[in-house]
């Protein structure tokens, strides 16, 4: 008989920054809802209100989320939220508890030199995933629909892709993606992303590179040769 | 060493027992001694397609819990001498099918001098569907030309590729497309995938197009697999995959609309 265990898995959990002083988040929610409507119903989501919000405010937010089908997992941020979220039998994230991708004795540099990269055949199936750590990820073949793709470092597919991919997943922001026929569900750099919805209509099928702006935080999509 | 061929989909009525009817038949037709087994525990109709359902006294589940031997379980095919069938229970819950039951039984065909097993894989991931991956050292996907059920198929494949026995010891399991109850001209018209797109979401290599057909209809009423019936194109083509399976190149047929002819239009038309 098999025991049960707690493992360290990783799920991709969005933190949803809500400054005190932003435009109304459920305005905001419904429009990135319209925008992508696939994305928001599979996103789970952690709450991080800023301190000045009183519970009323924050009871009031968790409500839009949940009537928008947003799947809500807990809240995070000043400690002072905390019985909010106990109250609401939502969980505690603790903002000190932030796992930063690796755990080595001195912090390193996400920009710093990775790993060779990790090689995979295609096809990369619809469920499967597949997780380059530290390191860049090169898919030779095609990436089908509802499959997913993540590396710490860039993406390469020597194929069709049509499934999420992800590069820069612990926060390195010059990490890129590079597709040879370029049809994804999803896209995202750093935890910047973009659904099949928002991709321009010329690079659909294209040789695609990906890449994330600094300044605006928003992605940038150039076609290769 | 027996091959193992599961046939296989993820999604429910697309033609697997049809086609692991017809893929087994074809088999022992061109000289090899072929099984066939229902992995369908609780549906059981493999045996009422092959026609030897009044012939079923043990089942799958007998031999695997001790209750039956092999030799009193397994149905000899009244037409092809080459051919067994192994039927599955009605009744049993599905939990029987263990892993280590099922090696068994498969190690024993094998030892018995069967070169082919064919598994008729149930729908969905449950336990009877994995277990007939798990052995697997080939894989005919069988997929209808629409959307979900390709999309249940790249599915299926991944779970193949990372579950299975072969996948798990660092191999690789043999894939084979097979696309059924294709309609050229609804192909055309635009309401159904082509065999093209469909090899390419897949990307498996193709071993058959089988048409829709009336035939496979009549063949089940009658318990004879409908690659045994000459005039039916489903059997034809039946027989051409079987063909590639085996490595032989064959062109397709049946891939393109009927054209009505002045006499058929006359005559009312018609299969
Ligand atoms: N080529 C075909 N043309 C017409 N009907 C078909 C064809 N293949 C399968 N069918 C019909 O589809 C139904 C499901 O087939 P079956 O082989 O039992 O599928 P599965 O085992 O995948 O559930 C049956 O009624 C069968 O007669
Ligand atoms: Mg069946």
């Amino acid at each position: 008989m098999m025991a049960p265990r707690i493992r360290a898995n990783r799920y991709s959990v969005m933190t949803l920054e809500w400054p005190k002083d932003s435009e109304p988040l459920e305005q905001w929610l419904k429009e990135q809802c319209d925008k992508a409507p696939a994305l928001m119903q599979e996103i789970a989501i952690v709450l991080k209100p800023s301190l000045e919000h009183e519970s009323e405010e924050i009871q009031a937010a968790i409500d839009s989320l949940d009537q928008l089908g947003i799947g809500l997992i807990g809240l995070t941020g000043d400690s002072s939220h905390r019985a909010l979220a106990d109250e609401m039998g939502l969980a505690w994230l603790s903002p000190n508890n932030v796992t930063v991708e690796p755990q080595s004795e001195k912090e390193r540099d996400v920009n710093q030199p990775r790993e060779t990269a990790l090689v995979v055949e295609g096809p990369i199936r619809s469920g499967v995933q597949v997780y380059a750590k530290d390191r860049d990820l090169i898919v030779i073949g095609q990436v089908s629909e509802g499959a997913e793709i993540m590396a710490d470092g860039h993406v390469h597919v020597y194929g069709r892709c049509r499934g999420r991919v992800a590069a820069g997943v612990s926060g390195q922001t010059n990490a890129e993606i590079f597709c040879l026929t370029f049809e994804p569900e999803l896209v995202s750099l750093a935890g910047t992303y973009c659904g099949s919805d928002q991709i321009p209509e010329n690079l659909w099928s294209a040789r695609v590179r990906v890449g994330l702006d600094e300044n605006s935080q928003k992605l940038t999509f150039g076609l290769m040769g | 060493m027996a091959t193992v061929v599961t046939v296989t989909s993820g999604k429910g009525g697309v033609g697997k027992t049809t086609s692991s009817a017809a893929i087994a038949a074809g088999l022992a037709q061109a000289g090899h001694r072929t099984v066939v087994i229902d992995f369908d525990v609780g549906l059981r109709n493999l045996d009422l397609i092959m026609g030897v359902e009044r012939r079923v006294v043990f089942d799958f589940v007998n031999v695997i819990s001790g209750e039956a031997t092999l030799n009193q379980a397994l149905i000899q095919d009244k037409r092809l001498e080459n051919l067994s069938i192994l039927a599955a229970s009605q009744t049993k819950d599905k939990d029987a099918l263990t892993e280590e039951g099922v090696g068994q039984v498969l190690e024993q065909l094998a030892e018995m001098g069967f070169e082919y097993i064919v598994c008729d894989s149930p729908a969905g991931i449950e336990r009877g569907a994995t277990m007939a991956l798990h052995f697997a050292d080939h894989a005919v996907i069988v997929t209808n030309p629409e959307v979900s059920s390709v999309r249940d198929s790249d599915r299926i494949l991944g779970i193949l590729q990372s579950k299975s026995k072969r996948a798990k010891e660092g191999g690789k399991v043999h894939e084979h497309l097979l696309i059924t109850r294709y309609d050229p001209a609804r192909v055309d018209n635009g309401e159904m995938l082509s065999k093209e797109d469909v090899c390419d979401i897949l990307a498996v290599k193709l071993i058959g197009v089988i048409p829709e057909s009336k035939a496979v209809l009549k063949a089940s009423n009658t318990g004879v697999p409908v690659i045994l019936d000459d005039d039916a194109d489903a059997g034809l083509a039946y027989g051409d995959a079987v063909a590639r399976f085996l490595g032989e190149d064959r062109p397709m047929r049946f891939v393109t609309p009927k054209k009505q002819g002045l006499f058929s239009r006359i005559l009312g038309g018609g299969d």
